[in-house]
């Protein structure tokens, strides 16, 4: 692994986090950003996306309950990045300027509470181990629906076989080449090593929710988990 | 220390956990799920829409004949209490659970959450990679 770049973990995408361009809550902020936009469509995805709704709820089952205006931050980020997961501020980044329609932010919002509570509930050491950054990375592109037919035909990428782990595979690797300074065989590699345990994890979902349906049957799952493991 | 147990009143058996107020709380054992769900569950598998999920992830056909075993062994457990039947599902159960946790996990759990999950952010102060 070459030591020698210096790393920045990927903070360049996300120039927001260290000085924003307006200050937070001012006029010039909600004039010239998509910020309120933004903050709408969050809104309506921790309220209806079933998804989002059984994430939030295993995530204050395991002591890490999320506070809107605490853990989300609505900013501008470079490229065509659409959210982060920073874990110095344990706070979830969401591209405003990049996230236009509130499929897209559902699936935003699903992918960074996946990394959120893999932070919550595991010693992950996202700096430093690699292999605990490409298994959450699998985890979420697996569970959010990023890899699903449609979203991969709408890219192009017409595969139907086991097409699902071939996209969960090269989304992770796109992820991990993203945010840290690898080469791309090095980021295969890892990928490689990790891919068995962590696609077939499905916490806190217990299948891999392919449609609503799929993931509504999961938080009733979910709801009833106590009833579940005292009776079997 | 026994930390639950069954007890067998007449016909009914009872499920026992002991509190962390030391106090016994018992219930009626019924099964893991609501016995719809098992149905629920049965014709969502073999929908059009699964099984085409299922070949696009893993290439072959899913196998839902379980599911509707379970739901005729749940509601022989509710009615007419059979041991068999109970049994039977809550092995089917088991191994599902077995299912879900037989690869090593790539990192260690934790005992508590993160410890800086819930402090104000510091807004003054440079964010550090």
């Amino acid at each position: 692994m070459d030591q020698t770049k210096e790393e920045d973990f990927g903070y360049d995408l996300f120039p927001e986090r260290r000085k924003g361009k307006y200050k937070k809550g001012s006029i010039a902020e909600s004039l010239f950003t998509f910020n309120h936009k933004c903050q709408v469509m969050l809104q309506f995805a921790m309220e209806t996306s079933p998804y989002a709704k059984l994430l939030l709820s295993a995530m204050k089952s395991s002591g890490c309950k999320v506070w809107k205006d605490r853990h989300f931050s609505c900013e501008d980020c470079d490229g065509t990045v659409s959210g982060g997961f920073d874990a110095a501020s344990s706070q979830i980044v969401l591209c405003q300027n990049n996230i236009h329609q509130q499929s897209h932010m559902n699936r935003v919002v699903t992918h960074e509470l996946i990394h959120a509570f893999d932070h919550c509930r595991a010693d992950v050491d996202w700096f430093n181990n690699f292999r605990h950054l490409a298994c959450s990375e699998i985890r979420a592109a697996n569970l959010s629906g990023d890899c699903s037919f449609s979203n991969e035909v709408s890219r192009f990428n017409f595969g139907l076989k086991q097409h699902h782990q071939e996209c969960v595979r090269s989304r992770a690797i796109r992820s991990i080449l993203a945010v840290r300074k690898i080469n791309r065989e090095e980021a295969e590699k890892i990928v490689d090593e990790v891919f068995e345990p962590c696609f077939n994890d499905h916490t806190p979902f217990g299948r891999i929710p392919h449609s609503k349906k799929d993931a509504k049957f999961a938080y009733r799952d979910y709801e009833n988990r106590d009833r579940y493991y005292a009776n079997l | 220390m026994l930390l639950s147990y069954c007890q067998i009143l007449g016909v009914l058996v009872f499920y026992c956990e002991r509190s962390k107020t030391r106090k016994w709380l018992c219930r009626r054992a019924q099964p893991p799920r609501v016995c719809d769900n098992y149905w629920s569950e049965f014709k969502h598998c073999k929908s059009l829409s699964n099984r085409f999920h299922h070949y696009y992830t893993y290439g072959t056909t899913p196998s839902c004949q379980q599911w509707k075993e379970d739901y005729y062994n749940c509601r022989e457990w509710e009615k007419h209490k059979g041991t068999e039947a109970k049994e039977e599902l809550q092995k089917s159960e088991r191994n599902r659970v077995a299912e879900q946790s037989k690869f090593t996990p790539v990192w260690k759990l934790r005992q508590d959450p993160p410890r800086d999950w819930h402090l104000p952010l510091n807004q003054d102060k440079p964010q550090d990679s």
